[in-house]
């Protein structure tokens, strides 16, 4: 239907137990801002944004899970489109830190063999109230060879960087060629400037 | 209106205010009738005054109608709880093997209006609904933009699909963190498009 403004499309998904900022996270990273006000989220929600990494133009389709155990069945039914899965745990929670093994174990049970994962560890504002040191994290990560940040969707810290390595690793396993067709399902379409560029230079 | 007695449609004042019926607002109406035409004096001011009665008795007969059948409505309301309570009481002191609740299974409260109703399935269907939609309206959106910059000089046949009005409708969506400010920025476009 529409013309293309990108070059790929690469699809993502947040998962993590309810409460670590999965939305909070992705509403900085679409649209630079944040809310106080915790609405636990319904199922499955997503948000587009468009990068331009390597001179190319990258419309992400960041999908956002429901981290409540009651959504599971819904949620677990998108891990196998996704091509990246950032996997948020709240460094005051140390819970949703232990559950980390959990959803690995969802990820290789119910996701593509081949997905790029990433590790942050949200909230890294609330140092007072901190009870995951980064070491643990850096240690998990590593364990399962998997990039870590510590992010603050609230202080904006290293939110735009994780999402954008977290596309990079996508990008630099991904064979040069154009957006497939079977992608534009739900999103055909892309930004102006990336149709300007293409019909008008 | 014929009362045997004179007394009796004059009980109507002595009556408690919500006890008070339609008839009995005709009883009433029939005496201060009665004594308006004992005030034999004529003129405007006395046939005004007579309208105005009329008219608050006739206010008063349509409030009481009312009241009365409220009343009666909430009873029946009342009584149709009462025998679904009954049913339902009985139904579990019949100790019928559905009632006792296994280790994985939830005893749900019908009487609970925020009782779970829905299954799985249908939320996930709604959810993908809704994300289909709103990837539509993000193409829209996008389209929207390209024909207000000028850059798409015709219009496509495929690209007039989307109702202009659907947008407008998501602004009955109770807004979330997200969304909130995008939809108002879709209206607000859609309504400079229109002028154009």
């Amino acid at each position: 239907m529409a013309k293309k403004t990108y070059d790929l499309l690469f699809k993502l998904l947040l998962i993590g137990d309810s409460g670590v900022g999965k939305t909070c996270v992705l509403f900085r990273f679409s649209d630079d801002a944040f809310n106080t006000t915790f609405i636990s989220t319904i199922g499955i929600d997503f948000k587009i944004k468009t990068v331009e990494l390597q001179g190319k133009k990258i419309k992400l389709q960041i999908w956002d899970t429901a981290g409540q155990e009651r959504f599971h069945t819904i949620t677990t039914s998108y891990y196998r489109g996704a091509m990246g899965i950032m996997l948020v745990y709240d460094i005051t929670n140390a819970k949703s830190f232990e559950n980390i093994s959990k959803w690995l174990r969802n990820i290789d049970e119910h996701a593509n063999e081949d997905v790029e994962r990433m590790l942050l560890g949200n909230k890294c504002d609330m140092e007072d109230k901190r009870v995951v040191p980064k070491a643990k994290g850096e240690q998990i990560a590593r364990e399962h060879g998997i990039r870590f940040f510590e992010t603050s969707a609230k202080a904006n810290v290293s939110i735009e960087k994780a999402f954008l390595t977290l596309a990079e690793d996508i990008l630099r396993k991904t064979p040069v060629k154009e957006p497939n067709s079977e992608n534009v399902d739900i999103s055909s379409g892309g930004g102006v400037t990336g149709w300007k560029s293409k019909c008008c230079s | 209106m014929e009362f045997g007695e004179e007394s009796s449609p004059s009980l109507a004042f002595e009556k408690d205010a919500f006890e008070l019926t339609v008839e009995d607002v005709y009883d009433i109406s029939y005496v201060i009738g009665r004594d308006l035409l004992k005030v034999s004096r004529t003129g405007d001011e006395v046939s005004d005054l007579q309208f105005r009665i009329v008219r608050v008795l006739e206010m008063f007969e349509t409030l009481v109608n009312k009241y009365n059948l409220s009343v009666e409505e909430l009873r029946m309301e009342r009584d149709n709880l009462k025998t679904e309570l009954d049913r339902l009481v009985q139904e579990r002191s019949s100790g019928q093997g559905t009632q006792t609740a296994g280790p994985n299974q939830l005893v749900v409260d019908l009487t609970d209006p925020n009782r779970p109703r829905f299954t799985m399935q249908e939320l996930k269907e709604v959810l993908q609904e809704r994300n289909q939609l709103k990837a539509q309206l993000l193409v829209a959106q996008e389209e929207l933009q390209l024909y207000k910059s000028g850059i798409l000089p015709q219009a496509e046949p495929a690209m007039v699909e989307v109702d202009l009005d659907t947008p407008a409708a998501t602004e009955h969506i109770p807004p979330t963190i997200n969304n909130a400010k995008e939809e108002k920025t879709t209206i607000s476009k859609l309504f400079s498009f229109r002028r154009k």
